[in-house]
């Protein structure tokens, strides 16, 4: 009524601003309302015909109007002033009487009325704290003064929602109900200044604010807006909801805006704007078949395939069955996806307020549907009751029997498109509701990690020459040179037992005929002396800056190498050395050279590389092999998918592994044990020898513990299976106090084939301490509301590349599951050793 | 002399030096009869006062995927390069928030990052225990990598913290977890000397942040895992000039004061503490009121002023501005509107005191400025 008034009266003013009745209906100030005052807020009885959908004074829900900013009252203590916007009083008799009017009884309120939330919130509520209490006092207050806050002598301004014209200013249409009371700035300038700087006129461009109104000249955006991460707010207003009658405005920025920000920043700004949680339409706005919805369901009616175009505050009905959806009191508008559940699950039989008598889904159809139902001819004889699915078939109430389908009938459409009713969207066109490519991870990281001598290294430069990384010149000239040096070592090894050799038989050379052959002549002076330097430096522990000198050295070696006795020590020693050494001793005479080039081969082989550098990784993609089609079809790898293997020594972290935080995004931990350690034992940092395994404990204790790794998934590699294979025959597992109990069953029947090697059986057992051990020391993990318990997964591996291929796989399998597991509860079984440890 | 007799003998002289200190730290205690929060307060001044609106975030400069750990400005004071776990570092425009320039580093885990005095290079170092060089105007690849100019690799841990020495392109020292501080000739790539590590008096944990003096450049300042911070000089490696105890943690971070004469320390102990070099003394503890655990200092950066200390926590997104002259909390930057959503790793006060720059585990980096009336006092 009021709108209707207002719009006449609209050629009259327009020379003076009009007093515009929003929800602040103070928004005039007092010079206009003296020389210009319309009564426009008579109550009226109604004589008009019968509405059915009288504006319902929607119930104010308290705990959701943002009115009161939560003040902490600490901040407050020290004297922090936070600015509280005052909304001014219009004090005229008029706003009163109106005023009173509406809270009394607000069934005779005409339709355009709307009844304000802070009104009641003034009148009932004594929980609103303090920026609520400031409101009330300012209704309450007869309003002699309209200045609030102290000084007095000055007028202030409340500013319009917009100047002149604005078709969206006016935002007093039906459907904004109960728009949310936004604080609204005040202007201390004169009209059309800026609000901070107060300069400017109104023909400078502004940029407004999507909450409190305020507007500011292009010097003043940056400071009073910031960064804008909800879009065009103040930085007092960030959080707050915006003004209902700027979400038509939602993204659409002055063209000062766009000269003040940057192309990509403002894109950024804009779709904060649009996207931002606190910009979202409340959700309680929208109510469908009598029930506001809550968030939640919100979103699903705005994330379903087929969500309803244009959604506004409003009563809707919905139609569950089918999937019609209209306001309530008229006719469907659109047909949405079905069996979304929002709102109250019951449509109303007089939600579209139809008067046929004749049913779909428990709802009256109005009579244009009725017409369309004759035209494309249902029977409607006998005023029938239909059930309609979702793809238009429908039957009577009560019977199985499928009378039809109404989208296949001729003319269905047709019909509705001149009835203006909806149309079910073709399926084609319903799109899939794809995630965004950008969720998907292509990257997957696999931290490695270990010991010194645990072989995770070995796994990294298996995973390179696998999958055809080649190391980098740098990184080559690197190895060579750790090779090279490796090589002295292993050279130094030899003279020393030379030497233990020689002094033994200095003790006793009158026994041993043979090893008389090896005397200390048969050394020339140059070349002993080599090998008395190369000893004391071992000793002094100099080897690493040794090679420097290793191009004048070459020759020494080779001379030093085709010394009869040192050969014939190194054939005595030969199987006592460690493989590597062997390997590269057989090879001396090429790696010594200053222009050796080592192969893939001697980089495998060649040890500690760890060492050198803190971190090491490789980026890879595993080929999709033709043998796993053995496996199920649909369990396609994406080939695009990357794995970065990452090695890590924790011992280059820092004191308390500082920095394993900057692993966190890790996706698998891949722990390498070496299977030989139960037998070797180390120096800890007290000096006190500590058995390797029991060391590997610790750290692994450490590592699943650590809170960066919690949740993470750890796959414990068990390296060097083929020398334990050896080694168990000689040192007996239960050296290892850990491996006390490992007590193998050992059946007299050696070739049948439950009887698996002893090596084999090990590996089982060490697998299965580790698993009881993580299962002791890791909870239950929680995701996504779901509790399951993680597993320890454990493979082997040995130095040839297939076992080191097949972790790595193994390893992919374990993050597919991963994810599987998160999205369902349902725990894989594996292939896993479970199965082998309960046999 | 056997071991066993020298254990023996360690064993006494550790428990020597430790009574010494005990006694040091006694007769300090003694001695300190007022701290400066006391005296202020004593000569009545007032407080510093923030409104609401008067630190206001100006720029979001967003473009990071990963965790940003470090950052720096240039003198000329409109630069700003960032260094985060997505393996890049990004030069940026801090007044027009445009990327200048985005560098793929070879190795991603890096940890701090340098603008040269001249503002033609940035350094940074990381995991990989090398400290690498990129010049700005050497041109980028198609992929975005722009070669390394110079690598200054010899660590033997990772390179924690990296500075250039004030008006000096040619000379940078860097912090490692070696336990050492470096001073590199940035131009021939080699070391110029080595501070800790077998020296007696160097740091016996690793070391995680330097700060060289502005007024005094052959003077800086380390903050170690050993609980300490320790003064030295450029000139004389050979010792370090003076260790400051009283930290409880490791200290996680150390700024000077501007006047060159102070500097501030954070730690994992929670604290933030501010010492004197000339006399060695502890001035002030910063220490949030509240029971419950000590949140560690990840970062801290001096107004420049001093008056204002800011100091990022490692809970959430609390990034307090203390008064250093009161010792109170004046603001939590985390609790402004637009504030980072995760922890802040690190910060940055623009050289002529005009921004604070705020990088956070949130990827994205914040530019803060002073956005009410500004009153003299």
């Amino acid at each position: 009524m009021a709108a209707v008034l207002r719009k006449l009266l609209l050629p009259l003013a327009s020379s003076s601003p009009i007093p515009k009745n929003d929800d602040h209906h103070d928004s005039s100030d007092e010079d206009d309302s003296n020389s210009f005052q319309i009564d426009y807020s008579f109550a009226n009885e109604y004589k008009g015909p019968l509405i059915a959908n009288l504006p319902r004074a929607v119930p104010v829900e308290l705990d959701q109007i943002p009115t009161a900013l939560p003040v902490s009252f600490t901040s407050l203590s020290r004297g922090v002033s936070y600015p509280v916007v005052q909304p001014l009083v219009r004090t005229s008799k008029v706003t009163k009487k109106k005023k009173n009017g509406l809270v009394d009884d607000s069934v005779a309120s005409c339709p355009s009325v709307v009844l304000k939330p802070h009104h009641v919130v003034s009148g009932s509520s004594s929980s609103s704290s303090s920026a609520a209490e400031v409101r009330e006092i300012t209704l309450d207050s007869d309003g002699e003064d309209c200045s609030i806050g102290g000084n007095g002598n000055r007028v202030r301004f409340v500013e319009p929602p917009s100047q002149g014209g604005d078709e969206s200013s006016y935002f007093y249409d039906e459907e904004s109900v109960a728009a949310a009371p936004t604080p609204r700035a005040e202007r201390r300038g004169k009209k059309g200044s800026c609000y901070r700087c107060l300069t400017g006129n109104r023909f400078t461009e502004k940029e407004v604010c999507i909450v409190c109104h305020a507007k500011y000249c292009f010097n003043c955006v940056r400071r009073a807006m910031g960064a804008m991460p909800e879009g065009r707010k103040c930085v007092t207003c960030i959080g707050l909801r915006i003004d209902e009658c700027k979400r038509v405005s939602l993204g659409k920025c002055s063209r000062m805006l766009k000269q003040l920000l940057t192309g990509s920043e403002l894109k950024q700004v804009m779709s904060d704007e649009m996207s931002c949680r606190a910009n979202q339409m409340p959700s309680r706005l929208i109510a469908v078949n009598g029930k506001p919805l809550d968030e939640d369901e919100l979103f699903m009616l705005q994330n379903c395939p087929n969500p309803p175009k244009k959604l506004k505050p409003g009563d809707y009905w919905y139609d569950k069955v089918a999937g019609y959806w209209g306001k309530v009191g008229e006719k469907p508008c659109q047909i949405i996806s079905s069996n979304i559940n929002i709102g109250s699950g019951h449509i109303k039989k007089e939600a579209s307020n139809g008067d046929t008598e004749i049913c779909i889904n428990g709802r009256e159809i109005s009579k244009t549907e009725l017409m369309m139902l004759k035209v494309v001819g249902v029977q409607c004889e006998g005023k029938p009751h239909f059930w309609v699915d979702a793809d238009g078939s429908y039957r009577e109430e009560g019977q199985n029997r499928l009378i039809g389908n109404i989208w296949k009938k001729k003319r269905a459409k047709l019909a509705c498109v001149v009835l203006s009713l909806p149309i079910p969207l073709t399926s084609s066109t319903v799109e899939p509701n794809v995630e965004p490519i950008s969720n998907k991870k292509m990257l997957s990281k696999l931290l490695l990690v270990g010991n010194d001598t645990c072989g995770a290294t070995t796994i990294y430069k298996q995973a390179r020459s696998l999958y055809g990384i080649p190391f980098s010149e740098d990184d080559r000239e690197r190895i060579k040179f750790i090779i090279q040096t490796n090589l002295y070592a292993y050279l130094a090894m030899v003279l020393e037992a030379h030497k233990r050799f020689e002094e033994e038989m200095n003790n006793n050379h009158q026994t041993e005929d043979e090893i008389t052959a090896i005397t200390v002549s048969t050394i020339n002076p140059r070349l002993k002396h080599f090998a008395d330097w190369l000893l004391k430096e071992k000793e002094d522990g100099n080897l690493k800056i040794f090679p420097a000198s290793s191009r004048e050295n070459a020759q020494t070696v080779a001379d030093l190498w085709r010394v009869p006795a040192i050969q014939d020590t190194y054939k005595l020693l030969r199987d006592t050395l460690p493989r590597n050494a062997v390997y590269f001793l057989e090879r001396i005479l090429e790696v010594s050279r200053s222009e050796y080039e080592p192969s893939d081969m001697d980089i495998l082989q060649a040890e500690g590389l760890s060492s050198m550098e803190g971190l090491s990784c490789v980026e890879f993609s595993l080929p999709s092999a033709t043998q796993e089609v053995s496996l199920d079809t649909d369990d396609q790898h994406d080939p695009n998918m990357k794995y970065q293997l990452i090695r890590l020594n924790p011992r280059r972290l820092g004191e308390n592994w500082k920095w394993l935080e900057m692993f966190e995004d890790a996706d698998l931990v891949i722990f390498c044990v070496s299977l030989t350690d139960y037998g070797e034992y180390i120096q800890d940092c007290d000096g006190v020898l500590v058995n390797k395994m029991i060391a590997n404990k610790q750290l692994f204790e450490r590592t699943v513990t650590h809170p960066s790794l919690a949740n993470k998934r750890f796959l414990l590699v068990l390296t060097k299976f083929d020398l334990l294979q050896d080694k168990i025959e000689e040192v007996p597992l239960k050296t290892c106090e850990w491996f006390k109990d490992f007590n193998p069953l050992i059946s007299q029947n050696q070739t049948s084939r439950h009887n698996p090697p002893m090596a084999q059986r090990a590996f089982h057992y060490v697998g299965f301490q580790f698993k009881r051990l993580y299962e002791s020391l890791v909870g239950p993990l929680s995701m996504r509301g779901r509790t399951f318990r993680p597993k320890l997964f454990v493979s082997q591996v040995s130095l040839e590349s297939d076992s080191v291929d097949s972790a790595l796989k193994y390893a992919r399998e374990i993050l597919k599951w991963h994810v599987e597991e998160t999205s369902m509860i349902q725990e894989t079984s594996t292939t896993s050793i479970d199965a082998s440890l309960s046999s | 002399m056997s071991v066993s007799e020298l254990k023996e003998r360690h064993a006494v002289a550790t428990e020597t030096v430790n009574n010494l200190r005990d006694r040091l730290k006694q007769r300090r205690l003694q001695l300190l009869d007022t701290d400066v929060a006391k005296y202020s307060v004593a000569q009545g001044r007032s407080p510093v006062k923030f409104g609401a609106t008067d630190l206001v975030c100006c720029r979001t400069l967003q473009g990071h995927t990963g965790k940003v750990y470090s950052l720096d400005w240039t003198p000329e004071r409109n630069r700003i390069v960032s260094a985060s776990q997505d393996g890049r570092l990004i030069v940026w425009n801090a007044l027009t928030s445009q990327k200048t320039h985005a560098i793929k580093l070879p190795c991603a885990w890096v940890m701090t990052c340098a603008f040269s005095p001249n503002g033609q290079t940035v350094a940074c170092g990381g995991l990989d225990s090398v400290c690498s060089i990129f010049s700005l105007s050497s041109t980028a690849d198609k992929d975005g990598t722009v070669p390394v100019s110079r690598m200054l690799s010899g660590h033997r841990g990772y390179v924690s913290c990296c500075q250039y020495v004030p008006n000096e392109d040619a000379h940078l020292i860097t912090s490692s977890g070696d336990q050492t501080c470096v001073l590199w000739d940035v131009t021939t790539g080699l070391k110029t000397s080595v501070f800790g590590g077998e020296f007696q008096s160097g740091h016996t944990a690793d070391v995680l942040s330097v700060s060289i003096s502005g007024s005094n450049p052959n003077w800086f300042i380390s903050g170690s895992c050993d609980t300490t911070a320790r003064l030295w000089d450029t000139r004389a490696a050979s010792r370090a000039v003076r260790t400051f105890h009283g930290h409880e943690g490791d200290v996680n971070t150390v700024k000077f004061f501007p006047d060159g004469q102070r500097f501030g320390t954070g730690s994992d102990d929670g604290t933030c503490r501010l010492y004197d070099i000339r006399t060695g003394h502890q001035l002030q503890v910063y220490q949030p009121q509240g029971d419950g655990e000590n949140v560690p200092v990840t970062s801290i950066a001096f107004s420049a002023s001093g008056r204002l200390l800011f100091a990022g926590y490692a809970n959430n997104n609390a990034c307090y501005v203390w008064d250093t002259l009161l010792g109170e909390i004046v603001l939590d930057l985390g609790e402004l509107q637009d504030s980072h959503k995760n922890r802040i790793s690190c910060l940055g006060m623009s050289a002529d005191g005009s921004a604070l720059c705020t990088g956070s585990w949130d990827s994205n980096l914040k530019i803060w400025a002073f956005g009410g009336h500004r009153r003299v006092i």
